[in-house]
């Protein structure tokens, strides 16, 4: 690449970051260190440390982290593991399948696992029981839902540890005399650590600020939801603000010490494994041993998205104190598909995510360009401020362009109205929504084409420009079609990610016109008598959608599911 | 229709390293010029100067009278065959050929009979179908020459195009890469570490060292008369004998060194009575037996090993006593085999063969 295009690209992508991660982060920040004469106080931040609520909201999400992320550990680990050295019957299915929960909205989920774990659900009506399973521990059923989300991340992450484990680094300690659980301990887990805390990483800030499952499971007492309510409030309450710097600071100082301490290099195999390990072939009783715990953990994470099936399926109230409904009925979909709301909300959801897979393509592309092949030398900080929304979570962003939005309709635009109501989120979240979309996926377009692009030799676009093909036409000709699948990887990821995506949905969505689905989902689900069935209708059919399309598309080319998801 | 290429003054720095230090070289038209020189010393780095990959930090690259210093590469119009191939996986070999020509804007009839020619030309018209990840490494080799040719580019770059070929492949490709090049009198410059590649094909070479041009020449000139002690070493063998130089003519002189004086008829240009230089006695140029009277520059030698290979033995001969040099001797035809004792023998060379050099080459002396 030319120094003079990489450099134009590089100034191209440090705009966008700039306008659309750093600028609102700075904005955040403002809001909670700036009174609104201009003094810098450190009085809203302290103010949260006093207030008893937002105090115990910040030990709730902790817990909720810390609770999700060992969770799903527990998930992932002994999954992988059995992966990893073992073949037997059906691993190629559930190997795929235990995937997919990682596409699967939680927070709708959400809404089959209260009918399942409810006062007067199947649980009880299967067990003859009258316990309110979520009363109380309400944070246990968050903590569920989430970690049978997220295990996928951990599973992926964890799977490429062990897949980079020379076995000659096994048979090394056998030799010496390590043997079964010593081995494990002393040499297979300190290998894989760094798997584990990428992955614990990641899953730890999602859970930590997650917003829609506590929102449906009516678990209030998380930061997140206090911020959400907090926002929704009129007259700049600057509390939530110092309340999400504070969750920004969690969330960016544990990224930035995993990478500190397992930044990749710290473990890093001299080489590629040279010899991986020969799974050994399990038959029999052994071979369905090794079966189960994918069966159980794949049925689990399957469970809450099956009540989530059958409520779309029911009566209105009739899937009361029984273990499966009493009526059935496809009213819902009726009523979901043909009102005016979904029907909206289903085209701005696609209007909203195909844009940002857009721009992420286009930006995904360069950014990966340059840091591949050309030779600058800031292209290393390029390399980590795409990287960057994977450590901001989504309700931190979200409050960013909250921020951003009032910022430009009432300072800088205040006298053009025309302006104005482009960059209201109260008018027209368009603009928002896409920037967030886009920011906060970017991250997988990136890895998808850097890794891309590395597989590539430059040699051969270098041919390309030998024969006399332009710049342009060498990208359309040669490099654009071998990273083809690199590129639908990381948009389909990128696309389902924004289908889905909760956080800036419901904070930036504020006019029903321009609601997307996850948002109507939400505000149907409280509406009382009908809402829940519709909403659910709803939920089945984002999830049909994606997974058609997901499913689709890997069949066209001609890969395995999981290789998708292998960011 | 073929170009000159002219190198001028050209230099390229990576970091610390000069790479490409103030490189100096002309390439006549239709002439198949070679690039010599181990790793690291600037060659691959000078032949992407000129395709426009590397961008030179001083100096002119004129192909025919363009300037194309400042040129991106795809406006040169040069073919390269890159040392990988860079075939893409993705097209099939005609593709591949005709994705040049398509560049060009050539009408469709023209494209498939000049991709018909060049396919024929290199034997592989029957792999027209196949992608190139179903070829063998010398049809995949011979492939990206054809997409180098059919361009009919105004000069032809070779980045190592036979070292990921096995041996004997790699024998027939070079001569087959000469004859190509020359049925189409193409300007072509060739980038190589193997010098019985570049001896065998080249019209002239360049040996590189440094990033500087050690000596330029035709490939016997550059062998027999090495013009520095990396030169003498790096191509083919030598023995490197110290002496003090006692010049008797233009050619000519006398060197004194510790065990006897040699004389020699191929003194470097400016050395002086009395420099300190180097004898450079190539292996197979020294005669081992029982001397006739006149013969020149004659040692007392003690053969004390031998490496025997048929044609050919390798001796290592001790000259000048106990504490002498050892000095290398290939014996054609050998008769004296020193398997487990000392043979004694004279060694003695031609005064044309005893090329004298200055002594403070950079290359590390034996």
């Amino acid at each position: 690449m030319r120094k003079q295009s990489a450099w134009i690209m590089f100034t191209l992508s440090m705009a966008v970051f700039l306008i659309g991660l750093i600028f609102p982060l700075i904005l955040v920040i403002r809001n909670g260190f700036v009174t609104p004469d201009g003094q810098l106080t450190f009085r809203y931040l302290i103010g949260v440390f006093e207030n008893p609520i937002y105090l115990e909201g910040l030990r709730n999400s902790l817990r909720l982290a810390i609770g999700t992320t060992l969770t799903a550990t527990l998930f992932s680990l002994p999954l992988a593991w059995l992966s990893n050295r073992y073949n037997f019957f059906g691993k190629g299915f559930v190997n795929a399948l235990v995937l997919v929960p990682m596409i699967l909205p939680p927070f709708v989920g959400a809404i089959g696992f209260q009918q399942i774990l409810g006062q007067y659900g199947v649980l009880n009506a299967l067990l003859g029981l009258d316990v309110d399973w979520l009363g109380r521990g309400r944070w246990v059923g968050v903590i569920l839902l989430q970690s049978l989300a997220l295990y996928p991340i951990m599973y992926l992450n964890i799977s490429a540890a062990l897949a980079n484990i020379d076995h000659a680094m096994d048979e090394a300690a056998e030799n010496l005399g390590a043997t079964g659980f010593t081995k494990f301990r002393r040499i297979t887990l300190p290998l894989m650590t760094p798997g584990i805390f990428a992955g614990g990483t990641i899953v730890f800030i999602w859970s930590f600020t997650e917003l829609g499952t506590p929102l449906i499971m009516n678990y209030t007492r998380v930061a997140s939801v206090q911020v959400f309510d907090a926002l929704k409030e009129i007259g700049g309450n600057p509390f939530p603000f110092a309340l999400v710097v504070v969750m920004l600071t969690v969330s960016v100082s544990l990224y930035a010490l995993s990478k500190y301490f397992f930044g990749g290099k710290a473990y890093a195999m001299q080489s590629k494994a040279a010899t991986t390990f020969k799974e050994t072939r399990l038959t029999g009783i052994k071979g369905l041993l090794a079966l189960l715990p994918f069966v159980l953990v794949i049925t689990l994470a399957l469970l809450p998205h099956l009540g989530v099936i059958l409520t779309s399926f029911t009566a209105p109230g009739g899937w009361y104190q029984s273990v499966l409904p009493d009526v059935f009925t496809t009213d819902n979909y009726i009523e979901a598909l043909g009102h005016s709301m979904t029907v909206r909300s289903i085209r701005n959801s696609l209007i909203f995510s195909l844009l940002a897979v857009f721009f992420n393509l286009i930006l995904g592309i360069g950014i990966a360009f340059v840091v591949v092949r050309s030779t600058i030398k800031v292209r290393g900080l390029l390399d980590a401020l795409a990287m960057m929304p994977l450590a901001v979570p989504g309700l931190v962003m979200a409050t960013g362009y909250l921020a951003f939005s009032s910022y430009l309709a009432n300072e800088v635009f205040r006298d053009n109205p025309a302006l104005q109501g482009i960059f209201d989120v109260r008018t027209n979240p368009t603009v928002f929504l896409v920037m967030a979309y886009g920011i906060r996926r970017l991250p997988y377009m990136v890895r998808s084409a850097v890794a891309g692009l590395q597989q590539t030799s430059a040699g051969l676009e270098e041919a390309a420009a030998n024969l006399g093909a332009p710049p342009l036409v060498s990208l359309r000709r040669v490099t654009l079609p071998l990273i083809t699948a690199n590129l639908i990887a990381g948009a389909l990821l990128a696309f389902a990610f924004s289908m889905l995506e909760v956080s800036d949905s419901l904070m930036l969505a504020q006019r029903e016109d321009f609601y997307p689905i996850t948002k109507t989902i939400y505000e149907l689900f409280q509406l009382i008598g009908t809402g829940k069935y519709i909403a659910s209708a709803l939920g089945v059919w984002a999830m049909v959608f994606l997974a058609v399309t997901i499913v689709g598309s890997s069949l066209l080319l001609g890969k395995k599911m999981g290789a998708l998801f292998r960011v | 229709m073929a170009v000159s290429v002219q190198l001028q003054n050209l230099v390229k720095v990576f970091g610390a390293t000069r790479a490409v230090d103030h490189i100096t070289l002309t390439i006549e038209p239709g002439e198949l010029f070679f690039l010599l020189g181990p790793s690291g010393c600037g060659k691959t780095t000078l032949l992407r100067c000129i395709a426009g990959f590397n961008e030179p930090d001083d100096g002119t690259i004129l192909i025919g009278d363009r300037n194309v210093t400042r040129l991106p590469p795809h406006q040169r119009d040069t073919g390269m065959v890159f040392q990988s191939y860079a075939l893409w996986p993705h097209m099939t070999v005609a593709q591949n050929v005709a994705f040049g020509l398509e560049m060009r804007k050539l009408s469709k009839s023209e494209t498939a009979r000049r991709v018909e020619d060049a396919l024929a030309m290199v034997k592989m018209s029957d792999r027209a179908a196949h992608k190139p990840n179903q070829l063998s490494g010398g049809q995949q080799q011979r492939v990206a020459l054809a997409r180098a040719l059919v361009i009919h580019p105004q000069c032809l770059l070779l980045d190592e195009p036979l070292s990921n070929l096995d041996a004997k492949l790699r024998l027939e490709m070079r001569t087959e890469i000469r004859r190509i090049c020359k049925e189409a009198g193409l300007t072509a410059i060739y980038v190589t570490h193997d010098q019985k590649e570049a001896l065998s094909v080249a019209d002239r070479l360049a040996v590189l060292n440094g990033g500087v041009v050690e000596q330029c020449g035709p490939p016997r000139e550059v062998y027999q008369r090495p013009v520095s002690m990396f030169a003498a070493s790096f191509i083919g063998e030598t023995n490197f004998i110290y002496g003090i130089l006692e010049r008797t003519g233009d050619q000519t002189g006398t060197v004194k060194t510790d065990f006897g004086s040699f004389s020699s008829a191929a003194v470097a240009k400016g050395l002086n009575s009395g420099d300190r230089v180097v004898l450079s006695l190539r292996p197979e140029t020294l005669k081992l037996g029982d001397a006739p009277a006149d013969a020149p520059n004659k040692l007392q030698g003690a053969v004390h090993d031998t490496i025997y290979l048929g044609e050919v033995a390798q001796h290592q001969v001790r000259v000048g006593g106990e504490n002498g040099p050892n000095l290398k001797v290939f014996d054609l035809n050998p008769r004296i085999i020193a398997r487990d004792g000392v043979e004694q023998a004279s060694v003695w060379v031609d005064p044309q063969d005893a090329v004298v050099l200055p002594a403070d080459g950079k290359a590390a002396p034996e």
